[in-house]
């Protein structure tokens, strides 16, 4: 395998409110090779979005990344300037997020929205910028792409729009690709589509993929390796075998468990008890100690770190027997 | 055989786009007829007594249109509803008893009233409708709370202190507390986190299993849809495609459609699949195909789909399905 | 609202210094209202108090006692001086050959003192004569006193008549703002003008709240034909200057604070009726009253009890601004004269009384109650702003 290309190590992201210190994020560190996807799954509160965010340098106040390193071919990120930051967005590094409508100006045509996206960072012919625009959009598997190029954004379905704005991502080849939920607002087949279709760019142009989502589903259709966040912290990673066929963390276990397709009809699924702790009263042990069956003395005393394979590792005093 | 709980005949939903009073006049003189939007177009599907029926489908199928039209929520356009064979008109004229069918909804951020105490959103209806007697309502507000998982002091708090599925949790109560027999859940564990949901899950199991209430299920997750419902009805531009028990259905799918969705339906597994392409959109509902809605995306489309409006019909024995090219 | 909500929607309020302060004027200007009768030096409605000669006096000066008349005829005969009727404390004596002294026994001094119809070649010591007629007057008099004196002697009998006047005497109540034309303080008059004005705006904004909010709503539940009907009135309402429909209003009603409020109240039922129709709409649609439908609660209860108190935030912060606008047009229709009566004068009327004396440097008069006016409309306006974004879900971080 290649060597990682983008690699992130002890990013710590707070939210600073009245109320206290939020630790949305805490010690995340994972690394990415090219042609390769990795999965952010947890659920709400996890964290896994900030950390999409942190790498984008588009954390708001008053959240703040208050230490980590960001590097993307060995340049760290973190020290950019603004200006420097945002020339690196968009063209090192897109992001597509969940509701279309948040990345697309309503006012104006796909064509001119693609075509800007161009121009801000390089100085090509209209002609070129045109039959690039026109690849993207067969790139995501977008049927006659000529009359999609001249309607505004709401005359697409939002299966369409979603493409669109995946399309714009691919147009300056980026090294990088954020996707946070990018296809949890999609019916079922719409959703189908655009995963099969993410995976063949990324196996074509070679790039990498951070696929950001609640749902492990979607994750072990597409994703290489998998990240498994919880209140904020880093609770498992591995490849997407790894996790999905031999879980070490128990809440990696349960959560697979609670799947209703992993359960035998009609009976209850097995849940997880209680719910996710507060960011704002998280103890240096542990998060998911309180919901854990597994759970001892011990884990309210750090987390140690465990390897079971080159790329499996697991952050749990208990972790399961396979 | 248990009693046929609810009934729906040819239930058919309509919304016209919004016009002027010139618009209005004009169209009339000139005799055009306004775009409509046939939301629901001539369902018929019926819940026996015990059962949990799932209807399944894409945005814009309409299955949110017809889940409030079975609650009394939405008028209907064409169609008959029965409610224990009678009909809804005399049904939802007697107060007490129209809250036999009850809703549980999808966003646990909207469906509570933001101003009202979680006591005042659970207790309203039992005390206006005199469900239980004036002096009981605490009481009874507790003990719904109770079988919802959530403690007694939940009643002078506000639904924003709570988590999503806590939120979820006092929407049922809400529904339990004036004592439906029919509880209709509108994608009511979508919006929430997968551990919770199975906690939604569970909770609805229990309910039903405890007082025998009968369920109407409606999902676009067609996992959750057979580990709950013994049968499913298939929906797909307003029309139900296919309606059968839930292991015939996920055994052996006859319409395209089905067959279609089922092969989209992502699983958790370690072996990534071989991809089937599907091809297109679903259409506007605005302006949906001729004939058979499906048969621009139906490999197996011939020349007749575009014409013939396909009518649900009998395959096997309790199996409906509406392709005429079925078999 | 609860107690935690309530806590930190203070909070967020309080993050701005503006609208704390635009917060503590408006309360001040509402606490000035509430009290003017209790703060304010003197009742500007009282007319009998009025003293023209307090008139138009600018910032600072004292009020004044004038000062007082005291009259008597004398008739002299053998050289003696006897009063006819009642001497008013004035007397007059022989000081010598062809000399009578006239004197008033008071303390207060005299400002000035006139003897009338001397005879011939008589004339009053240190005394002006009237240009035509034999009138002797003497300002400030020493010792109260004057002496008649005549180079001849005088006449055996004749008669006279003097009339004395004492100094205006200042009080202890001082003009702080000035006084009108008609000698009323301007401090006492803004404090009740602030009260007729804040009423006439609390009053009008609140009766056009009820009427336009219970409208929008009744439209936004009934829509079709209804809503189409309120809606029209709405827009056919909003289609004329407010200051035009006012002026329309009070010309065939005539001046009055009821007729004032008649007058907002047509012209701002209209905001809230359009206002509360689109946030009972957006409403509506939500699943909650979805819900209340589905447990088949009355259609009034709905409105009331689920509908009315979510779009209450929106509809507050219209009623701050609204009262401010009321406010703004009663003045502007009492600076034009239909709004209110001479005899209660609010804001607009007095800057309206003070116009006429602006080019003759009586500023005060105009100045006074139109800063009032000022800062109470901008601090209202800017207050409602911030309620504004505060209410504002989308300010949420």
């Amino acid at each position: 395998m290649s060597e990682a290309f983008f690699e992130v190590e002890g990013l710590n992201t707070w939210f600073f409110t009245r109320m206290g210190i939020f630790k949305s994020v805490r010690d995340v560190s994972f690394d990415l090779r090219r042609g390769e996807v990795l999965g952010i799954v947890g659920e709400s509160g996890s964290g896994k979005s900030v950390t999409g965010m942190s790498i984008m340098g588009q954390v708001e106040e008053p959240g703040r990344t208050v230490s980590g390193s960001i590097r993307l071919d060995g340049e760290e990120l973190t020290s950019l300037s603004f200006e420097d930051m945002r020339r690196c967005r968009g063209r090192r590094i897109a992001m597509v997020f969940q509701n279309p409508l948040m990345t697309l100006n309503p006012l104006m045509r796909i064509r001119d929205q693609m075509y800007e996206a161009i121009s801000e960072h390089e100085s090509v012919s209209e002609d070129e910028m045109h039959q690039r625009c026109l690849d993207a959009l067969r790139a995501v598997g977008i049927p006659s792409p000529e009359e999609r190029l001249t309607a505004y954004p709401h005359e697409l379905s939002g299966g369409m729009r979603q493409r669109v704005v995946i399309a714009t991502a691919l147009l300056l080849n980026p090294d990088l690709i954020i996707a946070d939920e990018p296809t949890t607002a999609l019916d079922v087949t719409i959703q189908a589509q655009i995963i099969h279709q993410m995976r063949r760019q990324i196996d074509e142009r070679g790039l990498g993929m951070i696929w950001i989502t609640h749902d492990l589903a979607t994750l072990s259709e597409l994703a290489d390796r998998i990240l498994v966040m919880y209140a904020g912290a880093m609770m498992e990673t591995g490849t997407t075998a790894e996790i999905i066929g031999s879980p070490r963390h128990p809440y990696t276990s349960k959560l697979l468990e609670s799947v209703p397709s992993r359960n035998v009809p009609g009976e209850k699924l097995r849940q997880i008890r209680g719910t996710m702790p507060s960011l704002l009263s998280l103890g240096a042990g542990c998060p998911f100690m309180g919901r854990c069956e597994h759970a001892t003395d011990a884990c309210a005393r750090g987390v140690p770190e465990r390897m079971f394979s080159q790329t499996h590792r697991v952050w749990c005093h208990h972790p399961l027997e396979v | 055989m248990a009693e046929t709980l609810f009934e729906a005949r040819d239930l058919s939903r309509i919304f016209e786009p919004a016009r002027g009073a010139l618009q209005q006049l004009s169209d009339r003189i000139t005799g055009k007829q306004p775009a409509v939007v046939r939301a629901v177009d001539k369902v018929t599907l019926s819940v026996v007594e015990g059962e949990t029926l799932g209807i399944v489908g894409e945005s814009g199928c309409g299955k949110s249109t017809l889940a409030r039209m079975i609650t009394g929520i939405l008028p209907v356009s064409g169609g008959e509803r029965r409610y224990r064979g009678e009909d809804y008109v005399s049904f939802l004229a007697r107060k007490r008893d129209a809250l036999k069918v009850q809703m549980v909804f999808q966003d646990p951020m909207s469906s509570l009233n933001p101003r009202l105490k979680v006591g005042e959103i659970i207790g309203e209806a039992a005390a206006l409708h005199r469900v239980v007697p004036r002096a009981r309502v605490r009481d009874h507000v507790v003990e719904m709370l109770e079988r919802v998982g959530l403690p007694a002091d939940t009643i002078t708090r506000y639904p924003h202190q709570f988590s999503g599925g806590q939120r979820q949790r006092i929407g049922i109560a809400r529904a339990l507390a004036v004592k439906p027999e029919l509880l209709v859940c509108d994608e009511a564990v979508a919006a929430l986190d997968v551990s919770v949901q199975a906690q939604i899950i569970n909770l609805l199991m229990d309910i039903r299993q405890d007082s025998g209430l009968s369920m109407i299920f409606i999902s676009h997750d067609l996992g959750l849809i057979r580990h709950l419902c013994d049968r499913v009805a298939v929906m797909y531009l307003g029309r139900v495609v296919e309606l059968a028990r839930t292991e015939e259905l996920f055994a052996n799918p006859v319409h395209p459609y089905t067959q279609m969705l089922l092969a989209g339906m992502p699983r958790i597994s370690v072996e990534r699949r071989a991809f089937m392409p599907i091809v297109g959109e679903i259409p506007s509902p605005l302006h949906p195909p001729s004939g058979c809605h499906f048969h621009p995306r139906c490999s197996s489309a011939s020349g007749h789909c575009s014409r013939i409006r396909p009518e649900l019909s009998e395959w096997t024995p309790g199996h409906m399905q509406a392709c005429i090219n079925a078999g | 609202m609860n107690r935690a909500a309530l806590t930190e929607f203070a909070g967020r309020f309080g993050e701005s210094r503006i609208g704390v302060a635009s917060l503590a004027v408006t309360l001040t200007f509402l606490i000035c209202a509430l009290l003017a009768p209790l703060i304010s030096p003197t009742d500007p409605y009282d007319l009998s108090r009025l003293q023209l000669i307090d008139a138009l006096k600018p910032m600072g000066s004292h009020q004044v006692v004038p000062g007082e008349e005291f009259r008597a005829s004398f008739a002299v005969e053998d050289g003696v001086a006897v009063a006819q009727g009642d001497a008013h404390g004035l007397a007059a004596q022989s000081c010598g050959d062809a000399c009578l002294e006239v004197r008033l026994d008071a303390e207060t001094p005299l400002a000035s003192l006139q003897v009338r119809t001397l005879p011939a070649g008589a004339s009053v010591e240190g005394a002006s004569k009237h240009p035509v007629q034999n009138w002797w007057t003497v300002n400030t008099p020493a010792g109260n006193s004057v002496r008649i004196v005549s180079d001849a002697p005088l006449p055996e009998t004749f008669n006279f008549s003097v009339i004395a006047r004492s100094d205006d005497q200042p009080t202890d109540l001082v003009f702080h703002l000035g006084t009108d034309g008609f000698g009323r303080d301007m401090l006492s008059a803004i404090l009740y003008g602030i009260r007729i004005s804040v009423f006439v705006g609390v009053v009008a904004a609140g009766s056009a709240m009820v009427i336009g909010t219970g409208l929008g709503l009744f439209a936004a539940w009934r829509g079709g034909a209804t809503d189409a009907l309120i809606m029209r009135a709405v827009d056919f309402m909003l289609s004329f200057p407010a200051i035009l429909v006012g002026l329309a209003i009070l010309a065939v009603l005539g001046s009055g604070v009821g007729k004032v409020i008649l007058a907002v109240v047509l012209v701002q039922w209209c905001y809230y009726a359009r206002t509360s129709r689109s946030l009972a709409l957006s409403e509506l649609n939500k699943e909650y009253v979805e819900a209340a439908r589905g447990l088949r609660l009355p259609a009034w209860r709905i409105m009331a009890r689920h509908v009315l108190p979510n779009c209450m935030p929106q509809i507050i912060v219209l009623f701050t601004l609204n009262i401010a606008a009321a406010i703004s047009l009663e003045s502007s229709l009492s600076f034009l004269g239909v709004g209110l009566p001479l005899t209660q004068p609010s804001l607009g009327m007095l800057i309206a009384n003070g116009y006429e004396y602006i080019f003759s440097q009586k500023y005060w008069i105009s100045f006074g109650p139109g800063i009032v006016l000022l800062v109470m409309i901008v601090a209202m306006n800017l207050l409602g702003d911030r309620l504004r974004d505060v209410t504002n879900p989308r300010f949420e971080r």
